[in-house]
């Protein structure tokens, strides 16, 4: 199946030889960049509790006591020094999230790729004996 | 395996897709609502989803009720749409750079 595939590497500075690994197979085992899945998640939770604090500092009072939110974020308040804090406590979260996702998944992959690597040597030596 | 394969795995990172991702995050999101909106409905009670109903401050229109569901799903769509996007662009420019 990966002989029909033009084989071109996703690594910086590689050569492009009949040596290197199909881009679909590389693509499935490569490990997501923590610190970038982290930045990502810090600019879309700072970004999302900003345009909410914003939202309804412009709306006015309503039902909904977003104030609450400072039981978790210290110092968050639904006001124009609450739109920084919760800036800064959105990104935060976020990047904490975003990275721990990353970990959490690349070591799940790294379990799986060692157990799948560990029984296809088994299965390769298996019958060692028999050849002696 | 041979070094070069080994050095070509080690160095690899992966590249997201956006619009993939956006697509899942927004039936995931939209589903999330939909169902929580639906199961309120089913459980019943006096007040039903007094506090699930405060959405409506974010998306107007929305309510607890099945016709409700469905505008929650759309808007959550949208969102979980935008922020997939938002993290695939920012993940893959640092990726690249």
């Amino acid at each position: 199946m990966t002989a029909k595939i033009q084989p071109v590497s996703c690594s910086k500075g590689a050569s492009h030889t009949d040596d290197t690994i199909p881009p679909q197979l590389l693509r499935a085992i490569a490990p997501l960049h923590p610190t970038a899945m982290g930045v990502a998640w810090a600019v879309v939770c700072g970004g999302l509790l900003t345009l909410a604090t914003l939202y309804l500092m412009l709306r006015g009072p309503t039902l909904l006591q977003f104030d609450l939110l400072s039981q978790f974020f210290w110092g968050y308040r639904v006001s124009v020094g609450g739109i920084f804090i919760g800036l800064l406590w959105g990104a935060g979260v976020g990047f904490v999230l975003g990275y721990g996702f990353a970990l959490i998944r690349n070591a799940a992959l790294w379990i799986w790729l060692t157990t799948v690597r560990s029984r296809a040597e088994m299965e390769q030596y298996s019958d060692f004996l028999d050849r002696m | 395996m041979e070094t070069e394969e080994q050095e070509q795995i080690e160095h690899a990172v992966m590249v997201l897709n956006e619009k993939f991702l956006g697509t899942a995050l927004g039936i995931l999101f939209g589903s999330m609502l939909f169902l929580a909106t639906n199961f309120l409905i089913l459980k019943g009670g006096e007040h039903v989803g007094a506090h699930l109903a405060l959405l409506s401050v974010f998306f107007p229109g929305y309510r607890v009720t099945f016709f409700g569901s469905l505008i929650g799903f759309f808007y959550m769509f949208v969102l979980g749409f935008i922020i997939g996007i938002v993290i695939g662009a920012v993940y893959n420019k640092i990726v690249r750079a």
